[in-house]
C-alpha cells in the first residue's frame, strides 16, 4: 500500500514537473521543420539564443552606450530568440506546407495573431503575440515572400514600449510602434 | 567404605564430610539481584564532539576569513602618487673672457615650477564577474547574434508597420485565433 501511494505521489511530482516545464516553454516555437528550406537558400540566418547565452550577452552590453543600454532594457527578462530567415534566388523553393508546422504552434493556446497583412506582389506578413494574463509572453514574426521566408521567436515578455524604444537604433528606420498606453497618453494630451 | 557419597550423594554419608558441608554450606552461592552500593560513582563517559565540532567551525571561519582579507587587500592596491616636476632651468654660465659681448643675452629668470601630480586610485570593479577568455568568446557571439536578431525583428516590425499604414493592403484579421 505504501509503495503505491509513493509510485503515484512520483508520478503526480513528474507530470508537474513536465507540466510546469511545458508551461515555460509555450512560447517557445520548434522551426527545425524548415532547416531542410537552407540548402535551398542562397542566404541563410539562423539565430538561437537560449536563456543562458542571452544572460551571457547581457553581460557584454555597455551601461555607457546609449543604445546598448536600451538594448539590456529590452532583453533583461527575456528567455530566448529564435530567428530563421532564408532568401533564395528564384521563386517557388517553398511551399505553404512548411510553414504548415509553425501555423499549428501558433494556433495554439495563448497565441494571438495581431496583424495579418497579405499582398500578392509584396508577400504576407504575420505578427502573433502570446499573452500571460495582462503581459506580453512572447512575440512571433512570419514575413513570405517569393523569394524570402522568415520567422522571428522572442520567447519571454517582450516590452513593446522597449521595442519601440529601439526605432532608428540598431540602423533601423522609425518603426512608429505605439502601444496601447502611450497611445492614450497621446490621444490626451 | 563407600566413596559414593563424596562422588554423586549416593550411599552411606560420612558424618565428617556432613560436617564440613554444614561449615561450608554457608557460603554455597544464592542467587540474588546485584546490589550497586549507593556510594559508588561511576566515571562519567565524556563526549567531546561538540567541542570539536565548534572548534573547527571556528577554525574553519578564521582560515576563511584570513583568505577572504588577503584577497581583498590584494585587490585594494594603495595609492601610488606620482610627482611630475618640471627640470630645473639651465645654469648662468659667466664669462670666463674679458671680452663684453655686444648683445647681452637676456637675463635667464627661472620659471616657476610646475608640479603635476598623478594620483592612481583603486576603481572599483564592475559587478559582473570576469569571464574566461572561451565563455567572453561564446558571449561576443551570442551578443553578435542577439544584435542581428533583434535588428532583423525591428525590420520586419517596420516592413509591418509601413504596410499596415498603406490603404493598399488588406488587413485580414487582428482578432484572437488561439
Amino acid at each position: 500500500m505504501k509503495s503505491l501511494i509513493k509510485t503515484t505521489l512520483i508520478a503526480l511530482l513528474l507530470v508537474a514537473a513536465s507540466a510546469l516545464a511545458a508551461n515555460a516553454q509555450d512560447s517557445r516555437i520548434q522551426m527545425s521543420s524548415l532547416d531542410h528550406l537552407a540548402a535551398k537558400a542562397s542566404q541563410t540566418v539562423d539565430v538561437n539564443i537560449d536563456e543562458r547565452l542571452m544572460k551571457m550577452a547581457v553581460r557584454l552590453l555597455s551601461d555607457k552606450d546609449e543604445d546598448e543600454r536600451d538594448v539590456k532594457k529590452l532583453v533583461a527578462g527575456l528567455k530566448g530568440i529564435y530567428v530563421k530567415s532564408f532568401e533564395f534566388e528564384t521563386d517557388g523553393q517553398f511551399v505553404v506546407a512548411d510553414l504548415e508546422p509553425i501555423r499549428t504552434q501558433l494556433r495554439g493556446a495563448g497565441w494571438t495573431r495581431m496583424v495579418n497583412v497579405t499582398s500578392k506582389k509584396e508577400g504576407n506578413l504575420e505578427v502573433y503575440l502570446q499573452f500571460a494574463g495582462e503581459t506580453v509572453n512572447g512575440l512571433a514574426v512570419l514575413v513570405t515572400d517569393d523569394k524570402e521566408l522568415t520567422v522571428v521567436n522572442i520567447v519571454g515578455p517582450v516590452d513593446l514600449d522597449k521595442l519601440a524604444q529601439l526605432e532608428g537604433q540598431l540602423g533601423v528606420p522609425e518603426l512608429g510602434i505605439e502601444s496601447s498606453k502611450t497611445k492614450k497618453k497621446n490621444e490626451e494630451q | 567404605m563407600n566413596d559414593d557419597y563424596l562422588w554423586d550423594k549416593t550411599g552411606e554419608p560420612d558424618p565428617e564430610v556432613q560436617k564440613l558441608e554444614e561449615i561450608l554450606g554457608t557460603l554455597r552461592y544464592q542467587p540474588a539481584p546485584l546490589e550497586i552500593p549507593e556510594d559508588l560513582q561511576l566515571p562519567r563517559r565524556r563526549n567531546y564532539f561538540p567541542w570539536l565540532a565548534i572548534a573547527a567551525s571556528v577554525l574553519l571561519a578564521i582560515l576563511i576569513g584570513g583568505l577572504w582579507l588577503s584577497m581583498r587587500s590584494r585587490r585594494e592596491p594603495t595609492p601610488i602618487e606620482a610627482k611630475l616636476t618640471a627640470p630645473a632651468p639651465a645654469k648662468e654660465v659667466t664669462p670666463t673672457s674679458s671680452v663684453t659681448p655686444e648683445h647681452k643675452l637676456p637675463e635667464l629668470k627661472p620659471e616657476p615650477r610646475e608640479e603635476v601630480v598623478v594620483v592612481h586610485k583603486h576603481r572599483p570593479r564592475s559587478s559582473a564577474p570576469l569571464l574566461s577568455k572561451s565563455e567572453r568568446e561564446e558571449a561576443l557571439m551570442a551578443k553578435e547574434q542577439m544584435m542581428l536578431a533583434l535588428r532583423l525583428t525591428t525590420e520586419k516590425l517596420s516592413l509591418v508597420h509601413k504596410k499596415t499604414q498603406n490603404p493598399a493592403n488588406q488587413i485580414k484579421n487582428q482578432h484572437r485565433v488561439g
